[in-house]
């Protein structure tokens, strides 16, 4: 029955001819944004919303997925030819992929990241295929108690590791949630905050609040800066050669590419824990595990292999929480999931009753479009690096049309547009000033599921429904979360302390 | 310490978002039982979190000299420059609509506001007006906001 379904779905890829189109234009349009250095994949989809809308939702969901899946693809190029990360995830592909540059192996470090890449997106699928049919019944299992606290630990877990700051991140969560009141009230039908305007009665639009709070800010940003978007001064050449070499070298070291997409995969199952963790959890592990460790850090091929299979396996893990419990496994999975909403694609458990189907397909679309992306880079292989030349100005205009269109297109209210530039605007104070922004996103997806979970779960159990073994467990997790930031940040403080002295 | 460095950018977000709070906090007094709670549990610890912010960046304010504080002319002047251009972009769509007012933002911020070549500018206007049109308009069927001034003008 799963195996059938399974086949079906790789089908409905396949299959379709509109699907291939699709993947064959979403996968370089996802690589452009990666390899293109201060845009990144958040952006990317924020700006292809405008392009899927009044689509199919499996074919819009199919296009998201794939591009979504190969960002860090293209994002290691820069990293490894300019030592500038196309997107945060990338960083860590910069400690070995630079060295390797600077001493004429280009191509084989962009081969292994490419092959690595491609690997680990397939492992993250294939992971993601073997749990999923284990998971299904603990998903099925949850009810609103649970689903309510997982929605609170998905908010301050993503409010704990996107900054620096944790009243910050939790003060901007919590932002994201009162926004997420703004509407009619769901059990009394009493209007909240809404002034009388009708386009607020359901809720504060998505779409245009994810485009605020990413998009403006960061075109913003960009122009002032100035200048082309990577600080690069001369172009590094490779050949075909060399990047065949480093696809081989992916292979030889086998082991690692696999125990690193396994744990890139993981990683990504966590929500909110993101690319940033996974890429530099697998980098440590190739340094630990390795028999000449001094190499890292000077050019070893180990070092660009581990965290690029890290970076695009844990885009299957992290379609997990996102498709099943509506919680994002990232900041980029929350701009997907609010997409997924626009599109008509509910993600939560009802998912896992009546819509494997879609899942299944999602889950091939990320499968292919990995192996995609490493087959048309050899296209383009050596004219890809000019990406990084882009100049900044050249695209703030376009993008800012972008970005008002796609606000526009989500429900047709030119009051969306009022609402962006406001919330633009904030977001522009926050990114100045450091306020971690994904915490908003999450806050404001997850309000209604807190909402309605929260009185769903007062209903049948009283207030007590805390008290519930699920509900109990999840709370403790807050709770040991919270206590390993403290302890985190003690040490932190220590070290700093020490350092002084 | 003058009132103006004391209130600078960290502080002003700080205290944007305890007003923010406390304002919706007690808008929600108003709503019925059940409309209020959710508003009421995350408001209220929001409001006390964002004090605290305030605190830290009020103390974290003090304890900077003044040559410190967060204001470079130069960065002022490209924020400045930069909302100025997504006003317009924001003004300009509102009041004529996108398949009129993006190319020619579009032309006017490559050609006057980044100082790009003439030909840069009208290629990168039209490239705009042939997605807007041709694209979404023509080609997906996609009816474009066409400005509230335009309709009023035009009917």
């Amino acid at each position: 029955m799963e195996i059938s379904g399974i086949l079906n779905a790789l089908i409905t890829v396949v299959g379709s001819p509109t699907h291939v189109l699709l993947l064959l234009i979403a996968v370089p349009v996802g690589m452009f944004f990666g390899a293109i250095p201060g845009l990144g994949g958040k952006l990317g989809i924020v700006l292809a919303i405008p392009f899927v809308f009044g689509m199919d939702p499996l074919a819009g969901a199919i296009f998201l997925v794939a591009m979504h899946s190969v960002v860090h693809t293209g994002g290691a190029i820069p990293s490894i030819l300019f030592g500038v990360p196309g997107t945060g995830p990338d960083a860590a592909t910069v400690v070995d992929g630079l060295p390797m540059t600077r001493s004429g192996q280009a191509g084989r470090a962009i081969g292994a990241a490419l092959g690595a890449s491609g690997v680990g997106g397939v492992i993250g699928g294939l992971f993601l295929l073997a749990i999923m049919p284990l998971l299904r019944p603990v998903v099925l299992a949850f009810g609103p108690a649970e689903f309510f606290l997982l929605a609170l630990f998905g908010i301050t877990f993503i409010a704990m590791l996107a900054g620096d700051s944790l009243i910050k991140g939790l003060l901007v969560g919590l932002f994201g949630l009162m926004m997420a009141f703004v509407n009619l009230d769901p059990q009394t039908g009493a209007q909240r905050y809404t002034f009388d305007f009708l386009f607020l009665w359901d809720g504060i639009d998505i779409i245009t609040a994810v485009l605020a709070i990413f998009a403006i800010p960061e075109m913003i940003a960009l122009g002032v800066a100035g200048g082309s978007i990577a600080e690069v001064r001369q172009r590094a050449s490779y050949g075909l050669q060399g990047v065949l070499k480093g696809i081989r070298d992916v292979f030889r070291h086998w082991g690692l590419t696999i125990r690193t997409s396994v744990i890139g995969a993981f990683i990504g199952m966590i929500p909110g824990l993101g690319g940033e963790a996974a890429s530099w959890i697998c980098y440590g592990h190739a340094v630990q595990s390795s028999k000449t460790p001094d190499r890292f850090g000077k050019g070893a091929v180990e070092g660009v292999i581990a965290p690029e299979t890290a970076n695009n396996s844990k885009e299957g893990g992290s379609l997990l929480p996102t498709l099943f419990f509506g919680v994002p496994g990232s900041s980029g999975m929350a701009i997907l999931l609010g997409a997924f909403v626009m599109l008509g694609i509910q993600p939560g458990p009802s998912l896992a009753l009546t819509g494997m189907d879609i899942v299944w397909t999602l889950i091939w679309a990320l499968m292919i479009a990995n192996i995609l992306a490493v087959l048309m880079f050899f296209a383009v292989a050596p004219s890809f690096s000019y990406l990084s030349y882009v100049r900044g100005s050249l695209l703030i205009p376009f993008v800012f049309t972008l970005t008002y269109l796609g606000s526009y297109l989500s429900h047709r209210a030119w009051e969306n547009l009022v609402l962006l530039t406001v919330l633009g605007t904030l977001g522009y104070l926050m990114k100045r000033h450091h306020w971690p922004r994904p915490p908003f996103v999450i806050g404001l997806i997850l309000g209604p599921i807190v909402e309605d979970s929260f009185h769903k779960a007062t209903a049948l159990w009283g207030p007590l429904f805390i008290l519930r073994p699920g509900a109990m467990a999840l709370m403790a997790l807050i709770i040991i979360s919270f206590g390993i930031y403290f302890w985190r940040a003690r040490n932190k403080k220590l070290k700093k302390a020490q350092n002084a002295v | 310490m003058p009132f103006r460095i004391l209130l600078n950018g960290p502080v002003f977000t700080a205290l944007m978002m305890f007003v923010v709070f406390a304002t919706m906090s007690l808008i929600a007094l108003s709503f019925p039982d059940k409309a209020r709670l959710m508003p009421l549990i995350v408001g209220i610890p929001g409001t006390i979190l964002a004090l605290v912010q305030l605190f830290i960046e009020l103390r974290s304010t003090l304890s900077q000299t003044a040559e410190n504080a967060d204001l470079v002319p130069e960065t002022v002047e490209a924020e400045r420059q930069m909302f100025t251009w997504m006003f317009l972009f924001f003004f300009g769509i509102l009041g004529f609509g996108f398949i009129y007012a993006a190319p020619l933002l579009v032309f006017g911020f490559l050609w006057f506001g980044k100082e790009e070549s003439l030909k840069i500018g009208l290629v990168g206007g039209a490239a705009t007006w042939g997605i807007l049109y041709g694209l979404f308009q023509r080609g997906f069927q996609i009816p474009l906001f066409d400005g509230l001034l335009l309709e009023w003008l035009v009917g």
